[in-house]
C-alpha cells in the first residue's frame, strides 16, 4: 500500500484511541478529586494532568504564563481547545481527517461513523464543558469510539491496512495507559504515608475503573487493592486488553502481518520494547521506581514510532 | 460573429420552463411525477427533503470552499428532490451532438500539436493559439496513444428561450461533478423510490466501470497489466470528495504527487513494500502543476519527470497535457468551424452566440450593450473572472471595459441567456429556479456519453449562476429509455 496511506491509517487509529484515552485521563482525575479528603488547591488538583500530557508549556503559551490552573480552564484546554492538537476536539478532528485521507481503504460504515462522530462532538463542544457535563460527555465519547472499533472489526478487510490500524491503536493505548498509571504516581508521591489507606483504596479502584478493568481485576485478585497487584495487572496481565503487555503483543502480531524483512530498525525497536516487559516483575519495577520504568517505556515506544516512520511511512 | 442586427436587444425575454407548458400544465413527460407529488402532498416532500439532507451529511458528500480557516470549510452537497427529466428523443440529439464535438476537438488537438493544418488552411488565426495560456509548446510533436487527448470531457449545456439545447462551454481539463451525478441518483433512489415506479430511467452508476476500462486500455504494459492511479492535489482540494469517490469505485490507489517518483522515465508509487510501477495516471491537477521540471517549477503537487516518462510512452496521462487549449473560451467560437473542418459535418448542437473582443466591431457592440451581456475571462472557470451584465453596477462595467481593452484576447462576451427553469422544492414551496446540464463523455476505445449528467441549479431566486462555489445546487437527472 501507499506509504502515505499507511501513515494515515496509523494516525487515524492513534487519534481515535487518543480521544478516548484523553477522556479516561480526565475522568480518573475527576474521580480522584471527588474522593479527596482534604482541601487541595485547584492547581494541585490539575497540574499533574498537564505534566503527564507534557503540555504545561503549551498551556501557558495559550492562556498566559500567569494563568491560573483551574478546572474550568483545564477542561477547556483538554476538551475543546483548538490550539491544543491533543485536545479531544482536535483528536476527533484529526481522527476524521486521517480517515478522509485513507477513505478509499476503510469501509463505508467506518467512514460514516467517524464522520457522524466528528459532527456530533464538534457540536457538543461549542459550549464550554463543565465538570458536571464532563462525565456524561466522556461516557458518550468512549462508547462511540468503542462502536467504531466494533464496526472496524466487522467490516474492514484484514491485511496490511488493518494491521497499520491495529498498530496505531495499540501504540497509542500503550502510551496512554503508561501515562494514566503515572497520574497515580504523581498524585500519591507527595505523601507515601497514605499507602494502604482508605483513600488509597479509592484511588486504585478509580484507576482500574477508568481503564475498564475493575471487575476483571476483582475476579482475578478477589479482595483488596494491593498496589503491587494493580501494577502487575496493568503492566503485565496477558489477557486484559488494556494492559501494556497486551498492547505490545498485539503490535507484534500486526508487525508480523505487515512484514519486517529489511526493516531492521523497526524490528530492533520492537524487540527492545518486548524485552523490557519480559525480563521483569511488578516487584522489580517497584524496587527501581515505577515512574522511572514508565518513562523508560515511553522512550522505547517513541523509538519504535520513529522506526516505523522511517521504515514504512516515507 | 456579427449577428448584432435583429438579435433581441431590449424586448422582454422569458426563459424556457422545463416542467410546465406555456399554459402552466406540466409537460407530458412530467405528468406522472406531478400526479404523484399531488397525491402524496407537500408534507411528505418536507420529510423527504430532511431525509436527503441527513443522508448526504452522514455520507460526507461534500465539497470544500477555499479560504478562511485552516480547517477548510466543507459544505454538504446541495441536492433538490425533484428530478429533471430528459426524454429519449432529446437525449438522442444531445448524445450525437456531444460525440461529434468531442471527436472533432480531439482531432483538433492532435493537429495543433503536430502539423497544424487547420492554421495553415486559415480556419483558425495562429495568434489565437499561440497566445493561449493553455497551448503547451513543450509537447509539440508528441502524439498520445490513439491520438486521444480528452478521455474525460464534461460539456456544459443550457437551453435557450425556445428550449433548444446549446453548448455553453467545453471542460476538457479536469472536469468535475461526475461523483455528484452518481450520488444524486443514489440518494434519489433511496429517498424517492416511488418516483422510479412510473418511469424507465437509464442508469448512470456504471460510469466508474466505463472509466476504469478506458483508463486500462491506455496502459503501456497492456490492458491486463495496468496499475492505474487517481492523482489528487490533496485533501483540501474542493473536489477531494470526488477523487476519493472515483478511486474507491474503481478500486485503484488515490495518490498525491509526493507518493510518486520518476526513475529513468518510469513512474513509481512509493509503497510500504518499496517502489511499484505506475501505468496510467488519471490526474486531477492542472497542467501547470503536473511536472515542476517542465511547467511551473514551484509546484509541489506534481511529479518531477512525469512529462518525460509520458513522452517516452512509459505512462499514460489522462487527460493528456495540452488539452486545455481546446476549451479556451477564445477558441470556443471556432468550434463549429472545427467540426466542419475535420468531420465535414454541420454541428448538431449549436454554440451560444459569442462576441470576440479582438474584433473591434464586436467589441464596440458589446460595450454599447453591456447590461445584456456576460463577459468572461477566457481561461477562468467556476464562475470566476466574469461580469454578469444584468446584475452589474456602472462602476463594475467601467472596470471591465478597461480590462478588456488592456487584453482583448483574454475576453469574450455572450448575450445573457436566460437559462431554462425547473421547479425546485425550496423551504416548503415549489419554486422555479434556473439550471444547466453537464453530461460526461468518455473517449476510450470508442466515445460514450453516460445517459444523464449533473444538473446544476442556481438556488437564489432569479440568479443565473449555477456554480456550487457560488451558491449552486443540483438535481438528479433522468434520461428516459423510451
Amino acid at each position: 500500500m501507499l506509504s502515505r496511506i499507511a501513515d494515515s491509517m496509523y494516525w487515524m487509529s492513534r487519534y481515535q484511541e487518543r480521544a478516548g484515552e484523553t477522556a479516561r485521563l480526565v475522568e480518573i482525575n475527576l474521580l480522584y478529586l471527588l474522593e479527596a479528603e482534604e482541601d487541595m488547591s485547584e492547581e494541585d488538583k490539575w497540574l499533574p494532568l498537564l505534566k503527564i500530557s507534557s503540555s504545561e508549556e503549551l498551556f501557558s503559551e495559550l492562556y498566559g504564563a500567569e494563568a491560573l490552573i483551574n478546572s474550568q480552564r483545564l477542561l477547556q484546554f483538554i476538551s475543546s481547545e483548538r490550539g491544543n492538537s491533543n485536545s479531544i476536539r482536535s483528536s476527533v478532528r484529526l481522527f476524521r481527517e486521517n480517515a478522509r485521507v485513507a477513505r478509499d481503504r476503510i469501509s463505508k460504515e467506518m467512514w460514516e461513523m467517524v464522520n457522524e462522530l466528528w459532527m456530533s462532538i464538534n457540536d457538543r463542544l461549542r459550549s464550554p464543558l463543565t465538570a458536571e457535563k464532563a462525565r456524561p460527555f466522556f461516557v458518550l465519547l468512549r462508547n462511540e469510539i468503542s462502536r467504531f472499533d466494533g464496526i472496524t472489526a466487522n467490516t474492514m478487510m484484514r491485511g496490511e491496512s488493518y494491521s497499520f490500524y491495529e498498530l496505531g491503536a495499540f501504540m497509542e493505548r500503550a502510551d496512554m495507559t503508561a501515562r494514566i498509571l503515572d497520574v497515580k504516581y504523581h498524585l500519591i508521591l507527595p505523601d507515601l504515608s497514605r499507602v494502604g489507606s482508605a483513600l488509597d483504596y479509592y484511588q486504585w479502584a478509580a484507576l482500574l475503573k477508568s481503564l475498564s478493568g475493575f471487575e476483571a481485576f476483582r475476579r482475578k485478585y478477589h479482595a483488596g487493592f494491593r498496589a503491587l497487584d494493580v501494577v502487575e495487572f496493568i503492566l503485565f496481565e496477558r489477557d486484559f486488553p488494556r494492559s501494556i503487555f497486551f498492547s505490545v503483543e498485539t503490535m507484534g502480531r500486526a508487525l508480523k502481518t505487515i512484514g519486517l524483512e529489511n526493516k531492521e530498525r523497526t524490528a530492533g525497536a520492537y524487540f527492545a520494547l518486548r524485552e523490557m516487559l519480559e525480563n521483569t516483575t511488578a516487584e522489580l519495577v517497584f524496587a527501581s521506581g515505577l515512574h522511572e520504568f514508565l518513562e523508560d517505556f515511553l522512550t522505547k515506544l517513541g523509538d519504535l514510532h520513529a522506526a516505523l516512520s522511517e521504515d514504512f511511512f516515507q | 460573429m456579427n449577428n448584432h442586427n435583429g438579435s433581441s436587444g431590449n424586448k422582454p425575454r422569458i426563459s424556457f420552463h422545463e416542467f410546465y407548458d406555456d399554459d402552466f400544465t406540466p409537460r407530458a413527460h412530467y405528468r406522472p411525477l406531478w400526479d404523484h407529488i399531488r397525491a402524496t402532498g407537500q408534507n411528505s416532500l418536507e420529510v423527504k427533503a430532511h431525509e436527503s439532507q441527513l443522508a448526504l451529511q452522514t455520507e460526507g458528500v461534500t465539497f470544500t470552499v477555499y479560504g478562511e480557516s485552516d480547517e477548510g470549510i466543507e459544505r454538504i452537497w446541495p441536492f433538490d428532490l425533484i428530478p429533471r427529466i430528459i426524454t429519449a428523443m432529446e437525449w438522442e440529439k444531445i448524445e450525437s451532438g456531444l460525440k461529434q464535438r468531442v471527436k472533432a476537438l480531439n482531432l483538433f488537438l492532435n493537429d495543433l500539436y503536430t502539423d497544424q493544418k487547420i492554421i495553415k488552411d486559415g480556419v483558425i488565426p495562429p495568434e489565437l493559439i499561440y497566445q493561449g495560456k493553455d497551448f503547451r509548446r513543450e509537447i509539440m510533436g508528441i502524439t498520445p496513444p490513439q491520438g486521444i487527448y480528452t478521455h474525460i470531457s464534461g460539456i456544459d449545456l443550457i437551453r435557450a428561450e425556445d428550449g433548444e439545447y446549446l453548448i455553453l462551454e467545453d471542460n476538457l481539463r479536469t472536469p468535475s461533478g461526475v461523483s455528484y451525478m452518481i450520488e444524486n441518483r443514489v440518494i434519489e433512489r433511496r429517498i424517492m423510490p416511488e418516483f422510479f415506479d412510473k418511469y424507465r430511467v437509464r442508469r448512470v452508476d456504471h460510469y466508474p466501470a466505463l472509466l476504469l476500462d478506458a483508463l486500462r486500455s491506455l496502459s503501456p504494459r497492456g490492458k491486463d497489466n495496468a496499475e492505474v492511479v487517481v492523482l489528487t492535489p490533496g485533501v483540501y482540494n474542493s473536489a477531494y470528495f470526488e477523487h476519493t469517490f472515483l478511486a474507491k469505485e474503481m478500486g485503484v490507489e488515490l495518490a498525491e504527487g509526493r507518493d510518486m517518483v520518476t526513475i529513468n522515465d518510469i513512474v513509481y508509487l512509493k509503497t510500504t513494500t518499496g517502489l511499484q510501477r505506475v501505468d496510467v495516471i488519471y490526474r486531477r491537477i492542472d497542467d501547470d502543476f503536473l511536472d515542476p521540471l517542465i511547467f511551473r517549477s514551484d509546484s509541489t503537487l506534481g511529479i518531477a519527470g512525469v512529462i518525460n516518462a509520458w513522452r517516452a510512452g512509459n505512462v499514460a496521462l489522462v487527460n493528456a497535457p495540452g488539452s486545455g487549449i481546446a476549451d479556451d473560451k477564445a477558441v470556443y467560437p471556432y468550434v463549429p468551424d472545427i467540426i466542419r473542418y475535420y468531420l465535414g459535418q454541420q454541428p448538431i448542437l449549436k454554440n451560444v452566440p459569442t462576441y470576440q473582443m479582438t474584433n473591434q466591431q464586436d467589441r464596440e457592440y458589446v460595450f454599447d450593450n453591456m447590461e445584456g451581456m456576460v463577459i468572461k475571462a477566457v481561461s477562468e472557470s467556476g464562475g470566476y473572472g466574469m461580469l454578469m451584465g444584468p446584475a452589474s453596477t456602472p462602476q463594475l462595467r467601467r472596470e471591465f471595459v478597461d480590462k478588456v481593452l488592456e487584453n482583448p484576447r483574454n475576453y469574450i462576451a455572450q448575450p445573457v441567456v436566460y437559462l431554462s427553469r425547473h421547479i425546485c422544492y425550496m423551504d416548503g414551496e415549489l419554486e422555479a429556479r434556473h439550471l444547466d446540464l453537464r453530461p460526461f463523455v468518455i473517449y476510450g476505445e470508442d466515445i460514450q456519453v453516460v445517459p444523464g449528467g449533473l444538473t446544476r441549479v442556481a438556488l437564489r431566486k432569479g440568479s443565473l449562476v449555477v456554480n456550487s462555489s457560488q451558491g449552486g445546487g443540483s438535481k438528479d437527472t433522468w434520461v428516459l429509455s423510451e
